[in-house]
């Protein structure tokens, strides 16, 4: 008679349904249905006949239910995705409806989801993926920003200034970095809410203990100390790299552009957890002569450089225009407004770029017209590339491209982002983006 | 028509049909407000979680969140002001038993709200940057149970005292204060820091200065370190059982301090029981709680390791300078010995082999072992003694744990060199007369000098080895050769020695027995047949012989004698008697040591096969001997030693002395040579630093001496004076 004692009988919105006491507990504590029968509230037995009755949507209840038995979602056509969602709000499973909405990240597995249009005017500047599936959008002025459920929220503006970064600091916060507004004396960097798109903190940068206005350019953000990285151009020269503390917000440090390297204006940064050392790039067209710095703050010095200023080079000639540093810490990928790879390697001073001969073997992939520069990201242990309207896809330590991801409509891509299992694709043409996401595991 | 346009059409506004009844938010909350009373109350039964649930996700909906919010604040509020006055109520010993069981009725009813407040919890409070329910029902605990007036003392004042009623020995409810310090905590680290271990260590402090004062003026140090050490883990264990972990560092930094740090000073120097006589009696077991204690505290070790110094530094003076101890070199060895190992013990036993510490015994010992300057002799002699005769019927193990307890001291020494002089005498002598026990033993003591010291200071040492392998070799050629003529002549042994690796002083050589002579020649023949361009000098003073004499009543004894002693008995064999002059005549043996000879043939009872007039412990010039033709023993062979000291008479160290210092000149003048050779250029005091550290491992130069070589280097014209600055000195190339 164990499994009888078990047995829970549910009456929702008038419809009937049975479970076990062991299938609710897989909604956890945390849930309408999990505290439902805790026994704080269990010694009270439900009135009328043994059964608890909720005052919800029987079909959504089923969906739900059936997630908790299967940890699988299927959503029948006639149940719209938001009825879904709210109801599941109400007992507390959106987290759960989130975690089998789609699979783990693969980039050779991933399908289009779901294709968004935005309102805003002009190109975007900036996608960004937010580390629970949402994503935020950087158009001239304005970040637009989406939840998971692809929502939108309430826009983030930081005095309607030209947003130059966007970065997630968490799922809950979003720091915004701007051109500075002239005469305003304030900076350009704000921390805002991304439920509610309330500005909660303004980062300041003081030289010689004077705050003074700025100017942030690109953002970066180091998960094992918990700072906050950025660049930053002060009216009186005062160029680099301004360091800020995640929790407080204040400045905590301050890396002073040597010459011969470009901080202040960079157009990448990137923490590398490994070695401790923040990568800078400042890359074609932002500078005619590109530059990729390691520096290392405790030393406060460039422990690794490369710039190709000394390398004549004719316009049509290979240009860096965006760079990333691999997941391993040993190298950077660098790719050129051709789409060619190219790789460095940090461990060694001396060597230039490595180009990838994969684009001599194949056609030469020619820019569109108005089309944007090829962008670079890796995730996993694979090397993704933006070009025109596609993104390739590479694997193995050769580089082999193994998907290629297009959408028809939207025309070129100009930023793309991966995070929270979910790829984001911007277009410029059309103001829209594309999810791309892993489809749940196969049934066996 | 254009009128009829005109009109205005108004426009009805939507109405939301939940909006209907404006009680409505009110009623939801009333249900919701009694809900909490009944939860409360202990009444939760009669509730329906769905409904309550189903309620409190309208209201927020509804946009009644802030309602719903205060609501909760203001009912809550008032629960546990209830609950305050009820604690407070609380008779004596029942206010922490109450203040508990509260503490668990709230956390019951709290949990409760926040499953009926979920949604809010999820929705409303993150949205509006509000404390979720359970960070608020703690919040408001802490403001109106804990910093409430009448409880906030009264709490403080009774976990204070029951702490003290456990220190003087109550048994308390720890089960009770775990639960209400674990509350403490779970309102906030701030929270349990400052309303209860600030006050905690502060109380704390005062009574362990109370309590070590009166302990320090009625024990002993030994007493107060176990009862010191008692206490400390007394408290570690009060922290393990109802404190929180973080508090453990910081309370015992408090009885450190009041008991430890405060009283270090007196500790250790306590009279009749301090750290002094804990090392004289061994007392390994206080020596070390002290340790272990006074570890904990800032200079503690250094307070112990500076008393032991200057004890040991006290002792070794006194040991060294002690006039009876001069008298046994042995002995003073040993007694060092002795000392060394009493405190390794002590080190390894109580002091936790500490790094430090040995440094302090060795740097003690360094001090007080060149207190003495013959401590490098004696160290030489210990060795002597044990090589020649202490180590029979010991294993190889025990000689290598003797020597390398010799090489501890050794390495203390700065004179090395000195001792590199006695110890080639006392090896040549124990050689030569055929009296090491083990060759073994001997080259294991060489090794370990040469790797203290490396392979120049010992290479005259191997090369005296070597000499008398080849000697046996020599020898087992010669009477090869001699094959056909052996006959009833002497038997002869020759070691050859090379010059220079022997501590030989040259003398002049006696004369020999004519049948003696004979054998030498032969010898002398033999080795310049096989070695060309080699020059053989006869060592008489350093040979022994075994000679075989008829006494009186037809008594045949083997006598083992000197050489010297050899030849003066051979006189003998066609006199009677012979007046010493007549002696040094026919032998020629230097008068000192001819003197010694004869007091050691004539003088010593039982060996004494002459007899001199007039009868006296000394040799006159004018004395006469003969041969005592009543000699007796009970041993066939008879053993005559020489009467010579043992250790050096006082020329002849201070020949040894000037020998060393001798030795040191070019020693000295080679280090110079090779530092200005690779300076060029440098100032005096430099060079003498540099001198002092390359040559440290042999000797301590001294700078006066230094100064002499560069002068007389300056003379020879390898090195000159700068021109400008006269206190450069130049290499000249």
């Amino acid at each position: 008679m164990a499994s009888g004692s078990d047995r829970v009988r549910f009456n929702v919105g008038g419809k009937i349904f049975e479970t076990t006491a062991t299938i609710l507990a897989n909604a956890g504590r945390q849930s309408m249905l999990g505290s439902l029968l805790d026994e704080f509230w269990k010694p009270r037995q439900p009135a009328g006949g043994g059964e608890y009755f909720i005052d919800r949507n029987p079909a959504c209840f089923a969906v739900l239910l059936d997630l908790l038995r299967t940890g699988e979602l299927h959503v029948p056509p006639n149940i719209p995705e938001r009825l879904l969602y709210r109801e599941a709000l109400f007992y507390g499973l959106l987290d759960h409806v989130r975690a089998a909405r789609w699979g783990p990240f693969d980039g050779n597995l991933l399908r289009p989801a779901a294709s968004v249009p935005g309102r805003a005017p002009g190109d975007g500047t900036a996608i960004r993926a937010g580390p629970d599936g949402g994503c935020c959008v950087a158009h001239g002025s304005m970040v637009h920003v989406y939840d998971w459920m692809l929502e939108e929220h309430r826009p983030i503006s930081l005095d309607y200034q030209q947003v130059n970064d966007v970065g997630y600091l968490d799922a809950q916060s979003i720091v915004v970095t701007a051109r500075e507004r002239l005469g305003r004396g304030e900076g350009g960097m704000g921390l805002f809410s991304s439920s509610t798109g309330e500005l909660r903190h303004r980062f300041r940068v003081a030289h010689d203990d004077q705050v003074k206005s700025f100017t942030a350019g690109a953002l970066s953000f180091s998960n094992s100390d918990y700072k906050i990285f950025a660049s930053c151009k002060g009216r009186c020269n005062e160029y680099g790299i301004g360091v800020w503390d995640h929790d407080t917000g204040l400045q905590v440090d301050f890396f002073y552009e040597p010459t011969g390297c470009l901080l202040g204006d960079a157009d990448k940064l990137q923490w590398l957890d490994g070695s401790n050392c923040l990568m800078v790039a400042t890359l074609f067209p932002r500078t005619d002569n590109c530059f990729i710095g390691l520096l290392d703050f405790r030393e406060k010095s460039v422990v690794w450089s490369w710039s190709d200023a000394r390398i004549t080079s004719s316009l049509d000639d290979k240009k860096v225009v965006h760079a990333i540093a691999m997941e391993d810490g040993r190298s950077v990928c660098v790719v050129n407004q051709y789409e060619d790879l190219g790789f460095m390697d940090l461990r060694s001073n001396a060597g230039g770029v490595r180009w990838s001969s994969r684009s001599k073997l194949m056609n030469r992939k020619v820019p569109e017209e108005e089309s944007c520069y090829p962008k670079l990201a890796a995730h996993g242990g694979q090397l993704f590339s933006s070009m025109n309207d596609s993104i390739s896809v590479f694997c193995g330590p050769e580089r082999v491209l193994t998907s290629t991801l297009r959408s028809t409509y939207g025309g070129s891509i100009c930023d793309f982002s991966i995070g929270g299992d979910r790829l984001f694709a911007l277009h410029s043409d059309e103001n829209v983006f594309d999810v791309w996401e892993t489809p749940p595991s196969p049934i066996f | 028509m254009s009128a009829q346009k005109k009109r205005n059409f108004k426009i009805e506004a939507f109405k939301h049909r939940v909006e209907v009844d404006p009680k409505y938010a009110e009623k939801t909350w009333k249900i919701l407000e009694h809900a909490i009373h009944e939860i409360y109350n202990h009444n939760a039964s009669g509730l329906s979680f769905e409904e309550l649930y189903r309620n409190a996700y309208n209201m927020v909906l509804h946009k009644y969140g802030e309602k719903l919010y205060s609501g909760l604040v203001t009912t809550m509020t008032w629960h546990l002001k209830e609950i305050a006055k009820s604690i407070e109520a609380a008779q004596g010993g029942l206010f922490l038993e109450e203040l508990n069981r509260k503490w668990g009725d709230h956390n019951k009813a709290l949990q409760m709200i926040r499953d009926i407040l979920m949604y809010m919890d999820r929705t409303f409070v993150p949205s509006n940057r509000k404390t979720p329910v359970h960070e608020l029902g703690l919040n408001l605990w802490r403001d109106n149970i804990i910093h409430s007036h009448k409880i906030q003392t009264r709490l403080l004042d009774t976990l204070l005292d029951l702490i003290h009623r456990e220190r003087t020995g109550e048994v308390i409810n720890r089960g009770l204060m775990r639960n209400i310090t674990k509350m403490l905590m779970d309102l906030g680290s701030s929270v349990y820091q400052e309303d209860f271990e600030r006050p905690f260590l502060e109380v704390s402090a005062s009574f362990y200065s109370g309590e070590s004062q009166q302990f320090i003026e009625c024990c002993d140090c030994g007493d107060y370190l176990k009862k010191a050490e008692r206490r400390l883990n007394e408290e570690m264990e009060r922290v393990s059982h109802y404190l929180d972990a973080k508090s453990e560092a910081k309370i015992t930094s408090v009885v450190e301090k009041e008991m430890i740090a405060n009283h270090m000073q007196r500790l250790v120097h306590m009279e009749n029981s301090g750290l002094v006589n804990m090392l004289v009696d061994d007392k390994y077991e206080d020596l070390s709680r002290m340790y272990n204690l006074f570890r904990r505290v800032p200079e503690g070790l250094s307070t112990i390791r500076d008393v032991m110094t200057s004890h040991l530094r006290e002792t070794g003076k006194q040991l060294v300078s002690d006039p009876e101890r001069l008298r046994d070199p042995v002995d003073f060895v040993q007694r060092l010995l002795d000392m060394k190992d009493k405190h390794d013990k002590i080190i390894s036993i109580a002091f936790n082999n500490d790094k430090t510490f040995q440094n302090a015994l060795n740097s003690s010992f360094e001090y007080f072992i060149n207190l003495n300057n013959r401590s490098p002799e004696f160290i030489s002699l210990y060795v002597d003694d044990k090589l020649r005769k202490g180590l029979k019927g010991v294993t190889e193990e025990d000689v290598e744990v003797v020597l390398d307890k010799v090489m501890m001291l050794f390495r203390y020494l700065q004179e090395k060199d000195v001792f590199e002089k006695y110890y080639k005498q006392h090896l040549a002598k124990r050689l030569l007369s055929g009296k090491t026990v083990s060759d073994d033993a001997e080259r294991s003591m060489i090794v370990k000098l040469k790797t203290e010291c490396g392979y120049q200071f010992t290479s005259k040492l191997e090369g005296m080895f070597t000499d008398m392998r080849t000697s046996q070799d020599t020898m087992q050629g010669f009477y090869a050769s001699q094959y056909s003529e052996t006959g009833d002549g002497p038997t002869l042994a020759v070691q050859v020695l090379t010059t220079g690796s022997w501590p030989t002083q040259p003398s002049a050589p006696c004369n020999l027995p004519a049948e003696i002579l004979g054998v030498c020649e032969k010898f002398r023949a033999y080795y310049l047949g096989t070695h060309t361009g080699r020059r053989l000098t006869w060592q008489t003073n350093m040979g022994t012989a075994d000679i075989k004499a008829t006494f009186g009543k037809g008594q045949k004894h083997e006598l083992n004698v000197s050489t010297y002693q050899m030849c003066v008995l051979m006189l003998f064999n066609s006199a009677d008697r012979l007046s010493y002059k007549e002696i040094e005549q026919a032998t020629e043996i230097p008068a000192a040591d001819l003197k010694r000879c004869l007091q050691s043939l004539a003088c010593v009872k039982g060996k004494n096969v002459l007899r001199k007039e007039p009868m006296s412990k000394d040799i006159a010039e004018d004395d006469a001997f003969y041969f005592n033709d009543k000699f007796t023993s009970k041993f066939i062979k008879v053993k005559i030693g020489t009467v010579v000291a043992q250790k050096e008479s006082e020329p002849e160290k201070h020949e040894t002395r000037q020998r060393v210092e001798e030795d040191r000149k070019p020693q000295i003048e080679a280090a110079i040579v090779r530092i200005m050779k690779s300076r060029r250029v440098l100032d005096h005091n430099s060079i003498v630093t540099e001198v002092t550290t390359q040559l440290q491992s042999r000797f301590l130069p001294n700078p006066v001496v230094i100064k002499k070589r560069i002068e007389s280097l300056i003379e020879r014209e390898f090195l000159e004076r700068d021109k400008a600055d006269r206190k450069l000195y130049r290499y000249l190339a």
